[in-house]
């Protein structure tokens, strides 16, 4: 299995964005990933009860509705994956005594849904101007049947994979912020895969600055 | 990732620049950068400014505002506490207002401020940690442009929009104001304030300024002559 990886022969799913989607919150991105839609609102800093204030730091609150708006144990879990990727990338120390929420809805399921919403919320973040150490990335892949690879898995392929993988990379040194997986795998498929996402969170660091291009050129 | 002046930048991208200038010099770093240990690194998406000598910020998109020192700010009067108002300007926290802090205030001859209404006011201190106070009074007690702005209208808009429209270069209100009279006061808080002769007048002058977020200065002076032709009533 080759190390060396190159970037050129990676294609994820295509990206569109919009940003500013929602006219009253402070920021807000749609973002779509092949055919998976999400669109997020961030507001803040906010004035909060007193009993959720911290003196060092902003409390994140992070909401995650589905399409069919049933809460669920899982969307909990997407809920604390994301809010723990935000709160190392968003500087709360900035924003002492204020609440920030970012609410998560999703518009169009087909594989790929959570880091399809990390992505959009970074963007969302982006487009708050709220401070942040760096940006975020968030790939996905599956280990197919043979044990193969398979980058930005569709429906049907995350379905029959024997793992599915995630992981979450910062832009200073691409370093990993979050990852979480399901399914059984091997480490040197882990190794593969974590390799192979690495290389390819550079598309979406990419995308999301021509984007920030687009809209800096306006104002 | 490296960045340089007048880049697209993103969080996480570092100036050496920066770092190199204040070697030798006193370099003010303004919004959208942060000094870390090894390097200045940026930390909101927008574009790297310079102006001489060595002030450097980033020139990003937001809505909602952090009190800075010494802003002109609109703010909406919201409770009467004691010997302070207290003063809705848009942030997390409202920001105070004595009473003292009027032109020819005293402890007998009170300002007359009710809740509810409009004040231009500027930031007197503005930290994360406290509550932000606002003054109607320079310092040599004058009131100057600052107090109550009674009657007119009051909007809301992006922060950048402000900036575009206080900018001397900008041509819009130099274009507005030959064409019909009115008053205007924008807080940098994203609140315009504006008042004229007629209704008709104050709808005009109001999307003409959010007309103007996304245009060209070339495309403003157009936009600014085609308003007022409307207004005169010479189009239909």
């Amino acid at each position: 299995m080759g190390v060396e990886i190159d970037t050129k022969e990676f294609k994820l799913k295509p990206m569109k964005c919009e940003f500013n989607f929602l006219s009253k919150s402070d920021g807000s991105a749609i973002l779509s990933q092949g055919e998976t839609v999400t669109l997020v609102s961030v507001n803040g800093p906010l004035d909060i009860k007193m009993q959720s204030q911290s003196i060092e730091k902003s409390t994140l609150e992070v909401l995650f509705c589905t399409k069919g708006g049933k809460p669920s144990v899982a969307d909990r879990y997407k809920e604390s994956i994301i809010r723990q990727t935000c709160e190392t990338a968003i500087l709360g120390s900035l924003y002492p005594r204020s609440g920030i929420t970012v609410t998560i809805q999703e518009l169009e399921d087909y594989g790929g849904l959570l880091s399809c919403a990390l992505n959009c919320t970074c963007l969302a973040l982006l487009n708050s101007g709220l401070a942040m150490r760096f940006v975020f990335a968030a790939i996905s892949c599956a280990v197919d049947e043979s044990g193969n690879i398979v980058l930005e898995p569709t429906q049907e392929q995350a379905t029959s994979a024997r793992a599915l993988l995630n992981f979450v990379f910062e832009s200073r040194n691409k370093d990993l912020l979050t990852g979480f997986s399901e399914g059984s795998y091997s480490e040197s498929a882990y190794e593969e895969a974590l390799e192979r996402c690495r290389a390819a969170s550079d598309l979406v660091f990419t995308f999301y600055r021509d984007i920030i291009s687009k809209y800096s050129n306006v104002i | 990732m490296k960045a340089s002046v007048g880049d697209v930048v993103l969080p996480g991208d570092y100036c050496e620049e920066i770092s190199a200038v204040g070697e030798k010099a006193k370099v003010i770093i303004g919004p959208g950068l942060q000094k870390e240990i090894d390097h200045v690194y940026v930390t909101k998406a927008g574009i790297l400014k310079k102006r001489n000598p060595n002030t450097y910020w980033v020139d990003n998109y937001q809505k909602r505002y952090i009190p800075a020192r010494g802003e002109n700010v609109i703010g909406v009067v919201v409770q009467k506490a004691g010997d302070i108002f207290r003063v809705d300007v848009g942030s997390s926290t409202t920001a105070a207002l004595s009473y003292l802090s009027f032109e020819g205030a005293t402890k007998k001859n009170k300002p007359d401020v009710q809740i509810g209404d409009v004040v231009y006011a500027k930031m007197l201190v503005a930290s994360k940690d406290m509550e932000p106070e606002l003054v109607c009074v320079d310092s040599h007690g004058k009131k100057g442009r600052m107090g109550v702005l009674s009657d007119g209208f009051v909007f809301k808009c992006s922060l950048n929009l402000i900036r575009k429209i206080l900018n001397p270069h900008c041509p819009l209100l130099e274009s507005l104001k030959n064409e019909w009279p009115f008053e205007l006061a924008a807080g940098m808080n994203g609140r315009i304030w504006i008042k004229a002769n007629t209704m008709r007048e104050t709808i005009a002058l109001g999307n003409a300024i959010l007309g103007a977020e996304y245009l060209s200065d070339e495309e403003i002076k157009s936009m600014c002559t085609n308003i007022a032709t409307i207004l005169a009533g010479h189009v239909s």
